[in-house]
Order: C-alpha cells, then sequence, then structure tokens
C-alpha cells in the first residue's frame, strides 16, 4: 500500500507520532520520529543534529596534519575510511603519492575496519529483529582479533591517525602477518557460522524477507550508498570504480544482491566481510618492500579536488578547497549516512512499513547519527 | 512449639486444624516457593545467557557465582524512588503491579505436586479453572499498559491483545486433546493417566501447538513482541520503575513458572517417576523439580536462539497453522481413545 502525501495529512488528527529516541534502546545519538497508527507506519521523520560537531568549521581552523584527528571523530567505528578519504584528497592536491607498501598497508587496515564495522552493523541488524543480543555479543567478541591487531599496528584500537599524507605512520610491526593470518582464519570459520545459524534461521527470514525493499531505480534515485546500494542491485563500488590505496592489484568481486531489502543487505554485508578477509590475505602475501612514507610538503597549493573512498557505509566524499595556506580553505565532507537516512525517510512513500520493521530497517540501512550529523 | 505462643483458642484451634494448609500456603507450594523461584530463575537466566553469549554474567555480588547480584539488585530496586506519570489513573497504577503476580500464584495453586500434595482441586476442575483464570492476565496486562497513558504502553497493550488472540485459542484447543485422553479436567486424574506413557507422545501435535502458545501468553522469543525492546522499549512496563518494576518482572517470572508447571503436568507426567525416596510426596516433589529445571533450560535456550515474529506473523501463525494442527490433534485424540482405551487410564492398583 502506498500513502499519498495528502492521505497522511488527512489521517494526521488519527495517528500519533511515536519519537524512537535520542534515549531509546535502539536509536543512537538522534531521533526518528514515527508517524504511525499503532502498527502501519505513514511518515518517518529523522531528526538529526543532537551531536553536530562542527567538524568542517573544525578543519578550517586546523593545518592539513591535525585536521585527521578531528576528522576521524565523524565516526567512530570507521575511522581509517575518513582519514583515508581526506588524506587521498590532500595527496591529490599536493601531487604526491605514497609509496606502494604504504599503499598496501594502507589497504590491510582499509579493510580490517571494514570489518570491524559490518560485524558491529550484523550485530544490531539481529539485535532489532528481537534476537536477545547474543548475536551481537559474538560479533562484537569475534572482532576482538581485529581490534588487538590494529593496537599491535597502530598503537590504539581506535581512533588510529595512522594513514598520513605521502603515507603511513609506521610499518608492519614483527609478527603482524602471522597474528593477522590467524585471526583471518578464525573469522572465515565465524562467517561460516553466522551464515548457518543466522543468516539461514527460518525466523531471521521472515523478519527481514521482504521487509524495506528498496528498488534498483529508487536506490538511483534517493542516492543509497554503499551496502544498500549493492543489495538493490547496482554494482557500484569506489574500490573498483575509482580505484585508491591498492584496490587496484587486488584481485576480488563486488558484493551484490538483487532483492533490495533487509534480508539482501545483511547478506551484502556477510559478503563484504568474506570479501575484506581475501583482500586482507592478498594484501599480506604481495606486501612489496619499500619505505612506507614519503615527505610532503607543508602547505598544499591552491586549488579544489573532490575524493572519495568506499567507507563501510558507502561512498564518502571530501570537498577540500585550499587557497595555498597550510590550513584548508573549506572542507566540505559528503556523508554516506546523510543519504541513507534519506533513503530510510523515503521508504514508507513506496511500501507498507509495519512499526515492528521500523528497527530492521533503521539497523539493515545501517546509517549512523554521527555520521550525519559531522 | 505451638502451644507455647499464647493464641486466642480459636485462633489457635484454627491452626491446629489446618496447620498444613497454612505451611503449604506459605511455604511450599506457596509464597516462599514462588519467590523462591522467582529469584532463582532470575539469578540462572542471566548466568546461563550469559555463557551462551560469551559473557560472565554477575560475578561480583556474593564470591560464588554472583549469588547476592539479585538480592543486591532487589535492595536497589526497592529504594528508587516512585516516578508516577503526571497524565495516568494513579490508584490502578499502584494497585496493577500489586495484582498482577497474584493471578499465577493462583493458578500455581491448582497445581498437584504430589498425589497428597495439592493446594485446592477445584472440585476434579482444576484444568477449567487454571485455564479460567489465566485469561485475567492478559487483561490486566493490557490495562497496564492504558493506565500509564504513554505512546509505548499503549501500544504494548494493543500488542497484548492481539497476543492473547493468536496464542490463548490454540493453546485451549490443544489442551482439550489432554483431556479427552485421560477422560477427566482433574490435575491428578490427569496425571494418572500417564502412568503408562507420557502424553507428549501420543500429543506431540498438541504439545508443539502448547508450547508455542506458551511462549505468547508468557511473551518469550520468538512470541514476546508486547515486550519488543528495540521498538517498544519494554511494552506495557515502560513507564513503571524501582519497586513497581520489580512487582512486574516479578509477575512475569511467576506467570512463567505457572505455565511451565501446567506443561509439565499435562504432558511431561507430572509429579510421576521413579520412587527413589521411598515417600511418594517427596518422590513427587523431586520429579516435579527435576522436571522444572529441565522444561526452564530448554525454554531459556529457545529464547536466544530465535528472532522475534511480528505481530501478523503471529497472529498468522496462530490462526492459519495451530488452529488447524489443534483440531488435527483433537481428531488424533479421539482416535487413539477409540482404539487404544487401556492406554490412558490409570493402572488399578
Amino acid at each position: 500500500m502506498s500513502v499519498a502525501i495528502e492521505e497522511v495529512e488527512e489521517l494526521k488528527g488519527g495517528l500519533m507520532k511515536v519519537r524512537i529516541g535520542v534515549q531509546h534502546p535502539i536509536s543512537g545519538q538522534g531521533t526518528i520520529v514515527v508517524t504511525t497508527d499503532g502498527e502501519i507506519v505513514y511518515e518517518i521523520d529523522v531528526d538529526i543534529g543532537y551531536s553536530h560537531r562542527g567538524i568542517e568549521k573544525i578543519l578550517e581552523n586546523r593545518t592539513f596534519l591535525q585536521g585527521i584527528v578531528p576528522m576521524e571523530r565523524m565516526v567512530m567505528l570507521d575511522t581509517a575510511h575518513v582519514t583515508m578519504a581526506y588524506v587521498r584528497a590532500i595527496e591529490e592536491l599536493m601531487g604526491v603519492e605514497a609509496p606502494p607498501r604504504a599503499q598496501y598497508i594502507r589497504t590491510i587496515i582499509l579493510e580490517m575496519n571494514r570489518l570491524i564495522s559490518h560485524t558491529y552493523a550484523f550485530g544490531l541488524l539481529a539485535e532489532s529483529t528481537g534476537w536477545f543480543p547474543a548475536v551481537f555479543l559474538w560479533t562484537t567478541g569475534d572482532r576482538e582479533p581485529f581490534l588487538d591487531l590494529m593496537e599491535m599496528l597502530t598503537g590504539a584500537r581506535w581512533s588510529y591517525s595512522f594513514i598520513v599524507p605521502g603515507g603511513v605512520r609506521a610499518d608492519l610491526p614483527q609478527g603482524f602477518k602471522e597474528k593477522a593470518k590467524e585471526a583471518i582464519r578464525y573469522m572465515r570459520s565465524r562467517l561460516d557460522l553466522y551464515v548457518d545459524a543466522w543468516l539461514d534461521n527460518a525466523l531471521f527470514e521472515i523478519r527481514t524477507k521482504g521487509v524495506g525493499v528498496l528498488p534498483r531505480d529508487k536506490a538511483i534515485e534517493w542516492g543509497a550508498a554503499g551496502p544498500n546500494l549493492r543489495a538493490s542491485g547496482v554494482p557500484y563500488d569506489t574500490r573498483k570504480n575509482e580505484p585508491y590505496a591498492a584496490y587496484e592489484e587486488m584481485d576480488f568481486k563486488i558484493a551484490l544482491e538483487t532483492a533490495g531489502d533487509a534480508y539482501a543487505r545483511a547478506a551484502v554485508r556477510i559478503q563484504e566481510m568474506y570479501t575484506s578477509l581475501d583482500i586482507i590475505e592478498q594484501a599480506l602475501d604481495n606486501m612489496p618492500p619499500g619505505p612506507v612514507r614519503v615527505s610532503v610538503p607543508q602547505r598544499v597549493p591552491p586549488g579544489e579536488v573532490y575524493a572519495r573512498v568506499e567507507s563501510a557505509r558507502g561512498e564518502l566524499g571530501v570537498y577540500l578547497v585550499s587557497d595555498g595556506k597550510d590550513k584548508p580553505y573549506r572542507v566540505k565532507i559528503s556523508a554516506p549516512s546523510f543519504r541513507n537516512f534519506f533513503v530510510m525517510e523515503m521508504l514508507p512513500t513506496i511500501q507498507e512499513v509495519k512499526f515492528a520493521d521500523v528497527p530492521v530497517i533503521y539497523m539493515s540501512l545501517d546509517p549512523w547519527f554521527l555520521d550525519a550529523d559531522r | 512449639m505451638l502451644e507455647a505462643i499464647p493464641l486466642p483458642e480459636e485462633l489457635a484451634r484454627f491452626v491446629q486444624a489446618n496447620f498444613k494448609y497454612i505451611l503449604m500456603v506459605t511455604v511450599f507450594p506457596g509464597l516462599a516457593f514462588i519467590l523462591l523461584f522467582v529469584i532463582f530463575a532470575v539469578w540462572f537466566k542471566r548466568k546461563y545467557l550469559a555463557r551462551l553469549m560469551l559473557r560472565m554474567g554477575p560475578v561480583h555480588a556474593g564470591k560464588v557465582l554472583g549469588w547476592l547480584q539479585l538480592i543486591a539488585d532487589a535492595i536497589k530496586l526497592v529504594s528508587k524512588e516512585f516516578i508516577i506519570p503526571r497524565a495516568t489513573f494513579k490508584l490502578l497504577f499502584f494497585m496493577l503491579p500489586v495484582i498482577l503476580p497474584v493471578i499465577p500464584a493462583a493458578m500455581i495453586m491448582l497445581i498437584p505436586f504430589a498425589p497428597d500434595l495439592v493446594l485446592f482441586d477445584a472440585a476434579g476442575n482444576g484444568l477449567v479453572v487454571f485455564l479460567a483464570i489465566a485469561t485475567i492476565y492478559p487483561v490486566l496486562s493490557m490495562l497496564t499498559g492504558w493506565v500509564a497513558n504513554n505512546k509505548f504502553t499503549i501500544i504494548g497493550a494493543l500488542r497484548t491483545v492481539y497476543m492473547d488472540v493468536a496464542a490463548e485459542i490454540p493453546l485451549v484447543l490443544a489442551v482439550i486433546g489432554v483431556v479427552i485422553l485421560a477422560g477427566t479436567f482433574d490435575f491428578r486424574g490427569i496425571i494418572e493417566a500417564q502412568s503408562r506413557i507420557w502424553f507428549i507422545g501420543p500429543q506431540i501435535i498438541g504439545f508443539i501447538v502448547f508450547l508455542v502458545g506458551l511462549l505468547g501468553m508468557t511473551e518469550r522469543v520468538p512470541m514476546d513482541f508486547p515486550v519488543a525492546e528495540p521498538e517498544l522499549v519494554v511494552g506495557v512496563k515502560t513507564e513503571y520503575t524501582g519497586p513497581l518494576y520489580l512487582l512486574t518482572m516479578e509477575a512475569d517470572f511467576v506467570n512463567w513458572l505457572a505455565w511451565m508447571l501446567l506443561m509439565i503436568v499435562l504432558y511431561l507426567g507430572g509429579y510421576k517417576g521413579p520412587d527413589i525416596f521411598g515417600d511418594p510426596t517427596l518422590s513427587g516433589v523431586f520429579w516435579m523439580m527435576v522436571k522444572l529445571l529441565v522444561v526452564m533450560i530448554l525454554l531459556m535456550t529457545a529464547e536466544i536462539a530465535y528472532a522475534r515474529l511480528r505481530v501478523d506473523q503471529a497472529v498468522r501463525i496462530g490462526w492459519r497453522y495451530l488452529i488447524p494442527l489443534a483440531f488435527l490433534n483433537l481428531v488424533i485424540s479421539v482416535l487413539l481413545k477409540y482404539y487404544f482405551p487401556d492406554l490412558f487410564s490409570a493402572p488399578s492398583a
């Protein structure tokens, strides 16, 4: 059933607005205002702005190197990708290129970060379907080896500030490769378990199949990003279409599903986790020798550039304007979560959404308020 | 001992004449047992589910397995402030959590724990009375949501009604199969009829329907949509805090206990079991407790193995699958009773 806007206006007297958030088990740092009659949802209104930190303005007052840290605060689960986007923009303006070994290390960090983010997203999706937090706790437990690897490599479990203009901060530590291989083996067996126990679970299927269907044409029209776009059958992945780091030399396929519902989005995330493991393995095996950082000038030549990376939540763009000083003139961030929230708002206009499906849709699109707010 | 306490003549005589019943009401299977079960079940659930989730569960309060944690939590909840939303009907808001645990406790009163240990056998109509009392609980639960006058609680109250429609009707239909086989509404009669074979065997379809209905009536996963946390916080209980929340939670667990006991009596042979203590009362209680523990563990495991059904899905399952299955079960029961009448009668000792 599709509800015309006029009809909503007419019904509003008898409907209620339920605020899911700011203090609610499923909401993040924002509010989802749901107009519902108790079961059927007529309107979803996402209210962002509770955690606006003005990162874009802060960046104007920091030098290019200092800007990496405030940039990371945009989305804590996925810090490597945000820094990568910023660094990519800076490097393009400077016209420098990081040495090949640095590109490989960057790839490893980016993929590990994607894995960490996706395990979290999958756990939250399972929890939103009413699974007792078991799945969530298992997935958060399973990303622990990768957090340890991150700590070994960068010195921090979160917020690495490891990718810098001109390369990465340090080379791989001793014994990293062996530990990483062990973690990959472990994660593969756990992913098989997730597929067996949860993705193929009948109750998980009936809660997610046909829920929040995002058709292919609407996905393109509304600008859905990342796994949500690929779950609707659009083979778009910045890692393939506009390769950065060492993705050009990696052998991997774009995860693709065609159903466009919450189940397809979960399946795409699982596929991408497998892909990430493959990419990490390839990068570890084919790691070229050489330096990991080249020196770069402190000032960036004037000009403007738009750089994008495929973050765990979708394509993340950074538009950078430099006027030749040591600080950026203007930085505009295009966040994937913002676009995915828009998709979430639009979904009730093309299909019947049940109130109980709102958390499932929210978590299957995996947008983050912090990311959308910036 | 009783003579030592100075009591009015009539009261002393009353106590002496009804000493056994007073003990049963206050200790077993009455108040003390129910409260101890709630404490044990909550603690056990937290420890057991924690292990399944790769956690430790409570460890600090009470050195061994955190056994004092529940007492500590209860003290914390009791010492909290009463927060009453402005737009509520205050009298009912206070009274309902107090009334709620009493309903399932009254259901437990009818359950026989041993051949001679039953508080109230309702003149041989135990099952009917049990189901009759059980219908009050969802109504009060709905009222709880309405009284609190909050959007989440009202949606939760509506869902409680849906749940009742989806779960209770198939459940009662499934129970009729047991009555046909046993030929009586009396719980002890039903248990005696299982002397040769537990009803879970011949009534397996009925048992499955009953189990799903039980999950619904006790609001457990996968039929726990009235308390769906991701959208409704805790459903009808959202506005309760402190001591009142403690009472609603207790009601939840007492309700669970009552339905589990009914399942044991109807399908798992009740107090039947090898007479290991040489005393039928003691053995009966022992076997009831063993079966209760096993059922409890199985239901808790099911709780983390499944996702939650949506309202429409649960009602569809209830009406499209469970009710036809329950009717099929009735036909099977009649046929079984017709062809093997001796299998389901008490052994004529």
